[in-house]
């Protein structure tokens, strides 16, 4: 099953520490580094542990992982192709 | 002044690649690694991926029994430069400092501490007692018996350099006329897991710098001690001099906690104001000993930085990382070493690890080491929070460029304090996983978050928070002014390093935190500030137990001196910890009269041609160790050789913390107001604002105001458990 958009949202938020945003701030295609919310390296690597933490997706690059950190779409297909194989 | 031009004398090292030398330069020519398999502690995550490891019993080496890892390392590499630079310590004593780089300091030990108490629930406190990244210090001035100017820089990957860097400015001042400088920082789990959550690290066997294919840092551990000295002191008793420092420049991005300025602004900086300091064109430096550590963002910005400072020319240049592993705050110590040696023997060191060039970057560096005429060679070093320094050693043969050194004064024109409020005595819970306890503290208000953006909110601790806040109400922005911070700590983020190593330990390793371990350096707050601020003049973090904030003063000010900087903050900083609490109360440091509290403080410091009006003037910082027994009259010389007592009337001090050191501070006063022939006022703060290593930033802001009311001269004069002391004259 597909993972929702929302529970991503979530867990994003919960690992980044957003303390000011709620999961229906943020859109499924809109860029999250950068300008959107602010992101940066440092939070790419908490996306990192949150992803291993939640869903047992080991990244030893961060080059591996920029890709699906463009958004919150792309990181859930990237979830998806991953718990696939 | 020629006769103050710091030359080398002596050098002591202790790395994986060998101890002194005349052991480790074969092994440079040879082309041989230090690096092998981990084996000071587990990591099931990681795996055993060779590091540069010092296996040999340190003990049978000499050191001391007494003192943590960090610690013994910087006592070994302290007695070999002794050695090797014939210093008879004790009749230059008090002329000799000792300025020191660690980052990690007793933190390995600090996680024996930290594993019994969380996987057994003991408490064992005795491994903590050299927490602090100013023991190695403490530990080398007691044992060689050296009472100048002393205290330690944390400013993580750049310590070293820096500590190098500061102790010539001590020299070149007359503060001192021998400084024992350099680094020291032993492998630790945190700094391991630490660099591992960063994913910085190559896990292919060894680092590889500037290669296209390089994957990351390696590990190291190790000291290096050179014995610094003012030319005319070297001459006069006969020693050998192996080098000059003839250039020291340092610099900040304020661009990134991590991740280097992108073009490599601040490393261009850092190297520009060395060759500025020692009268030099990029054209005679003939050798780079670069940071290259490895890492994609490290050797890209610095490449770039290169090929802005020196065009198409770009000198031979090599990354000696992969010989002894990244030894962090010990790093640009080892690598002036390097560059000393290089000069001595006229022979340029490889670069291990590189095979093929990475066209982004579109440089090779030296991969065989090769014969070369070499007169002026520099160092770079760069650190978390875009802290840089650069150093420039040259032959002894060179006539070292006279630059005329200003004396600028500086005045105070702003003071931003966090403090607790009078009378404020709270209870404190104990927090697991210590046993439950509580204990009477004197906190701050909690702070004013609204006024953090909100990447400020959510990712800095509180102390961070603490220092950009009192930054903020110290100084008036002004872009057209050159700006330096220097934040002074006792244990700097403590709070931040707990959480990151409890978790460590706690879970093994799984889920890393890789916000929390940039935040938990000690340089951390002034590199925040710096980013804050737009400040990309010398960032440091001094520490140094109870003098903490008087080191803090005295870099801020010589840069101002010297012209380097038109502002500087000096501040002083701590944080209420539940460990500091809970240990502190087991020793039996804690009692009625002396409560644990905290603060940030910072002094916005201009030259005194600023246009903004002053607060006070800061006329005299002196540093220094007191002789053991305490002997008040001898202090009264040493504060009377620095102030005109005829202007005091009020002493500031540190009484009514540490009681046994409140006999000393009363001596100290009575004997004052013997020689001025009248009763100076004495005034204490820390039964306001409670005990803590950098509490006399407090008393500086209280001195000021008492200048400013009772248009006289105020005298701070601080004391530390451990030896240290500082004065610091504050005049209307």
């Amino acid at each position: 099953m597909p993972i929702a958009t929302t529970e991503l949202k979530t867990k994003i938020i919960e690992s980044l520490n957003l303390q000011d945003i709620a999961p229906e701030q943020i859109e499924d295609d809109a860029p999250l580094f950068g300008a959107g919310l602010g992101l940066d390296s440092i939070d790419a690597l908490e996306l990192v542990v949150m992803l291993e933490k939640n869903y047992g997706i080991v990244i030893k690059d961060i080059e591996e992982g920029r890709p699906a950190f463009k958004s919150v779409r792309t990181l859930a297909d990237f979830i998806d192709a991953r718990r696939s194989t | 002044m020629a006769d103050r031009s710091p030359v080398i004398t002596g050098l002591g090292v202790i790395s994986a690649l060998g101890s002194g030398i005349d052991e480790i330069w074969p092994a440079i020519v040879a082309g041989q690694s230090g690096l092998k398999p981990l084996t000071l502690f587990q990591s099931p995550r990681y795996g055993q991926i060779p590091v540069g490891e010092i296996t040999r019993d340190l003990s049978e080496l000499g050191a001391p029994l007494h003192g943590s890892r960090s610690d013994k390392l910087a006592w070994l590499a302290a007695r070999d430069a002794i050695l090797s630079a014939n210093l008879d310590t004790q009749s230059v004593a008090d002329r000799t400092g000792v300025l020191l780089g660690s980052s990690v300091g007793g933190t390995h030990d600090t996680e024996r501490f930290l594993t019994a108490l969380i996987k057994h629930g003991k408490v064992l406190a005795r491994p903590t007692r050299f927490h602090e990244c100013s023991s190695p210090v403490d530990l080398v001035a007691e044992s060689f018996g050296l009472f100048g100017p002393s205290f330690a820089i944390s400013t993580a990957c750049s310590s070293g350099a820096l500590a190098i860097a500061t102790a010539a400015e001590l020299i070149q001042s007359g503060q001192a006329d021998v400084m024992l400088a350099g680094g020291t920082d032993s492998l630790s789990h945190t700094t391991w897991a630490g660099f591992h959550s960063l994913l910085l690290v190559d896990m292919q066997g060894g680092c590889r710098p500037f290669d296209v294919a390089r994957g990351g840092m390696s590990f190291g551990e190790g000291a290096a001690v050179l014995i610094i000295e003012a030319e005319a002191h070297a001459l006069k008793r006969g020693a050998k001099i192996l080098a000059r420092l003839t250039g020291w420049g340092a610099s900040c991005d304020a661009h990134h906690v991590t991740a280097p300025h992108p073009e490599g602004a601040g490393a261009l900086a850092a190297m520009q104001s060395a060759l500025r300091r020692a009268q030099l064109t990029p054209t005679d430096i003939a050798y780079v000993n670069a940071h290259g550590t490895g890492t994609r963002d490290n050797d890209m910005a610095e490449g770039k930085a290169l090929k802005s400072l020196f065009g198409a020319h770009v000198p031979p240049f090599s990354s000696t990382k992969r010989f002894f592993g990244h030894t962090l705050a010990a790093s640009g110590a080892i690598e002036a070493i390097v560059c000393i040696e290089a000069l001595r023997r006229q022979q340029l060191p490889a670069n291990p690890g590189f095979s093929e060039v990475d066209p982004a970057i579109g440089l090779s560096p030296v991969t065989k080491m090769r014969p070369e005429k070499l007169t002026h060679v520099m160092s770079n070093s760069f650190g978390f929070g875009g802290n840089n320094a650069a150093l420039i050693f040259s032959t002894p043969e060179t006539v070292p460029q006279t630059r005329p050194t200003p004396s600028i004064p500086a005045i105070v024109t702003g003071l931003g304090i966090i403090a607790p409020e009078k009378n404020s005595v709270s209870e404190r819970a104990i927090q697991p996983p210590l046993p439950p306890d509580s204990i009477k503290v004197r906190a701050c208000a909690p702070l004013d978050a609204a006024a953090l953006t909100p990447n400020q909110r959510r990712r800095l601790s509180r102390i961070t928070q603490m220092a950009i806040l009192a930054a903020r109400r110290s100084h008036a922005p002004d872009a057209t002014k050159r700006l330096a911070v220097v934040l002074g700590t006792g244990f700097g983020c403590i709070d931040e390093g707990a959480v990151f190593i409890e978790n460590l330990i706690a879970k093994d390793e799984a889920e890393p935190m890789p916000t929390r371990f940039p935040g938990s350096v000690h340089n951390a707050p002034a590199g925040q500030v710096a980013i804050d601020l737009g400040a990309h003049g010398l960032n440091s973090a001094p520490t140094m137990g109870e003098i903490s904030f008087e080191s803090a003063l005295w870099q801020a000010m010589n840069q101002i001196a010297i012209g380097e900087t038109d502002e500087a903050l000096a501040g002083g900083i701590d944080e209420l910890n539940k460990y500091i609490l809970a240990i502190g109360k087991r020793w039996g440091f804690w009692n009625e009269q002396t409560i644990p509290g905290e603060a940030a403080v910072f002094a916005n410091l201009a030259c005194a041609s600023t246009n903004k009006s002053p607060l006070a003037r800061v006329t005299a910082v002196r540093l220094g160790r007191c002789r053991r027994p305490f002997d008040a009259k001898r202090e009264a010389d040493w504060i009377t050789n620095a102030v005109d007592l005829s202007k005091v009337n009020v002493m500031v001090s540190g009484a009514k913390g540490w009681s046994e050191l409140d006999t000393h501070y009363y001596a100290v006063v009575e004997e004052l107001s013997r020689r001025a022939g009248r009763a100076l006022t004495h005034q204490t703060y820390k039964q306001d604002c409670g005990e803590f290593y950098s509490a006399s930033a407090v008393g500086f802001s209280i001195a000021v105001e008492l200048a400013r009311q009772k248009q006289c001269a105020v005298l701070l004069y601080t004391l530390s458990l451990r030896g240290g002391k500082a004065l610091c004259c504050i005049e209307p």
